[in-house]
């Protein structure tokens, strides 16, 4: 139902834009922010509107159109900043000419499963996972999922993947996962934000994950992780380096973006399966981002938003199991908006 | 109209004749703005089409057509192949399930029912067009595809599993099946109520004259009022099988996705217009999004196509006039 939620959501933005845009066109052009891209994201997003209104007088506005939407969007300068879940491709940053992207939220991806039977917190781990979802292990009786899970009575059934047959940040960040912990999977599949899937059924947003899930006995499937917690689903708790057993709530998430990977040069920050002392972390945590022109117009305007953004905004997180960023990809994402300039 | 304007308005008499024509010359000109939009637009979308395709048609040409691939990680490469073959699957399959049963339907409206039932049950069934896609394709998730998977497909898989069309059944309840019967229950509306116009306008006197010849009502309704609705049911069927080809969100959600072509109904896979409903929206590269849109300009010429080989086949069936 979260998916439906941002739809919905989306759909009063779009509303409440055409109903303000009457009042805007009188207004002074440069307080509004426009920003389009990633639905994930947009629960956040919209929580941001009224205080920053409150605090800097600005108009933000945003719409949930997919990453890839926001991209474009932003690469043909339609917006003021686009948001995307998977980091943008060599290729996308030569196209967007002088963009930056900033990571400026932080979620997690849990594995859900349906076993009449069988309680919510089974064991798992990634190799295990990617053999699954790449059909090697068919059986919830396999030895390797046995072994995992001592003194549970595991049924003799098929095992039924579903996927999302839609392009999403939540199948990024689960291949990236995948593909961290098994280079089979990696060199075969790869990770995106839509993979050419060896087997399975696909689901349309993460509640036709969800509903695909819940009614197939035997199914195993991934959503984001507010979907789960919201709708009561079983789901798994993964083994990490450490060789803990962790949940996807917040104190994971935050266990394993904190672990002190270094954002690369273009900011992008795979958190997946994280090194071995962190030992609370999920392992299968992500994190989303905002692109911006360096170069731009609304240059003190952006500059106030996205400090704002990263700093108070994140506190709007948690609610929406978000988990605010922690200390290190702050600086670095402040010192990227650092770098915003007017154009000459 | 003059003639009773004229002893309101004696003194504009003379004026009036040209009033008029500048009136019908403004709604000529209204008109035909109108029309041209329609035409202007049309041109515009396959414009754009074009050109958002190009990163893909540059790449790929026109093999992109019929190769089947869809992988935007590793190979990086893409076909509509099994998507052009899910979208002829599925519409086919539903029309063909559709028919008879909405002719059906609509002949028991016009000929058999008892009159207290005809206007409930009409409203009914007209009813179902009025359901949006998205909910009827959330109980193809919930309700039927379960249904189908537990009760249906096992049955058509043990009787008829000889033939490759009902293979081993898919353990989720997506599959084409699924699809097929959800796309049957959307298009049966159209098809039934456009039926049941044109069985009601069939003349009573060629069925009355038919019954007492002491035709049974079977077989007036085979020589009387099938020849003369022939045109039309065809036009109803094309319209219906035009609804098939186009619809996106529903089977989105009950199709499974997947790329691959194969006999088995069971199984899953996409149409053109799911595999853009569920991919679009968080396409990446520029090859992708090419590709997509590459899908959509195959997708608007195969419905041009199925529209103008309608319009054909309702010409030349008319033109051979009712029996």
């Amino acid at each position: 139902m979260r998916k439906m939620g941002i739809v919905a959501l989306a759909a009063l933005a779009v509303a409440a834009l055409a109903g303000t845009a009457a009042a805007l066109a009188s207004k002074q052009d440069s307080t509004t922010i426009s920003g389009a891209g990633s639905t994930f994201v947009a629960p956040l997003v919209a929580q941001w509107t009224q205080p920053l209104s409150q605090a800097y007088g600005f108009e933000l506005q945003y719409s949930g159109i997919g990453s890839g939407g926001g991209i474009a969007a932003i690469t043909s300068r339609t917006v003021d900043f686009g948001a995307s879940d998977a980091p943008l491709s060599p290729d996308q940053f030569a196209a967007c000419k002088d963009c930056a992207q900033i990571p400026w939220a932080l979620s997690a991806t849990s594995v859900i499963y349906n076993l009449d039977g069988v309680k919510s917190l089974l064991h798992m781990n990634g190799s295990v996972l990617a053999r699954i979802f790449m059909g090697s292990i068919t059986k919830w009786s396999d030895p390797a999922i046995r072994k995992l899970n001592p003194g549970v009575v595991l049924p003799d059934e098929a095992i039924s993947i579903v996927h999302r047959s839609d392009n999403s940040g939540t199948t990024y960040n689960f291949t990236d996962y995948l593909a961290s912990v098994s280079t089979q999977w990696k060199s075969k599949y790869g990770t995106g934000v839509a993979v050419d899937w060896p087997t399975g059924s696909g689901g349309r947003g993460s509640s036709g994950v969800a509903a695909l899930v819940a009614q197939t006995p035997g199914a195993i499937g991934y959503v984001d992780v507010a979907y789960t917690l919201q709708n009561h689903l079983k789901y798994f708790t993964m083994r990490n380096r450490s060789g803990r057993y962790t949940t996807p709530g917040l104190k994971g998430i935050l266990a394993a973006a904190s672990s002190d990977q270094k954002p690369a040069k273009d900011n992008s920050l795979s958190i997946v399966d994280p090194p071995k002392k962190y030992a609370a972390a999920y392992p299968i945590s992500t994190f989303t981002y905002v692109i911006v022109p360096l170069e731009t117009s609304k240059a003190a305007e952006l500059r106030k938003f996205l400090f704002w953004a990263v700093t108070k905004g994140q506190a709007y997180g948690p609610r929406l199991l978000f988990q605010p960023i922690p200390k290190p990809v702050l600086v670095v994402a402040e010192q990227t908006i650092k770098r915003i300039h007017p154009s000459a | 109209m003059s003639a009773v304007e004229a002893p309101f308005e004696p003194a504009r008499r003379p004026l009036s004749g040209r009033r008029v024509r500048v009136g019908d010359r403004a709604l000529e000109l209204v008109t035909a703005s109108a029309a041209t939009a329609a035409l202007v637009l049309v041109a515009l979308i396959a414009w754009k089409l074009v050109a958002g395709a190009l990163p893909s048609l540059d790449r790929f040409g026109i093999g992109f057509i019929w190769r089947v691939a869809w992988d935007p990680t590793v190979s990086k490469l893409y076909g509509a192949g099994s998507f052009l073959f899910g979208t002829a699957v599925t519409s086919l399959a539903a029309l063909a399930l559709a028919a008879p049963l909405a002719l059906g339907i609509a002949l028991y409206l016009t000929e058999l029912a008892p009159p207290f039932l005809r206007g409930p049950v009409t409203a009914l069934v007209e009813t179902l067009a009025a359901v949006p896609s998205v909910v009827i394709g959330l109980w193809g998730i919930l309700v039927l595809g379960p249904a189908l998977r537990d009760h249906v497909e096992p049955v058509l898989h043990r009787t008829l599993g000889f033939l490759p069309l009902f293979g081993a059944p898919n353990a989720a309840s997506s599959s084409f099946f699924t699809a097929i019967v959800v796309l049957a229950i959307m298009i049966l509306p159209i098809v039934s109520s456009v039926s049941r116009e044109l069985f009601l306008s069939v003349p009573r006197e060629l069925k009355e004259g038919a019954l007492a010849l002491g035709t049974t009502r079977w077989e007036m309704i085979r020589g009387v009022v099938f020849p003369y609705a022939r045109g039309g049911i065809a036009a109803a069927l094309i319209l219906g099988l035009g609804r098939a080809v186009g619809e996106a969100i529903a089977v989105t959600q009950v199709i499974g996705g997947g790329v691959a072509v194969h006999a088995n109904l069971f199984a899953t896979g996409d149409t053109l217009a799911s595999k853009i409903a569920a991919s679009y929206q968080g396409a990446t590269s520029d090859l992708e999004i090419g590709s997509l849109v590459y899908l959509a300009l195959i997708l608007m010429a195969f419905s041009l196509l199925v529209n103008l080989s309608a319009q054909l086949i309702v010409r030349r069936i008319s033109r051979r006039g009712p029996a």
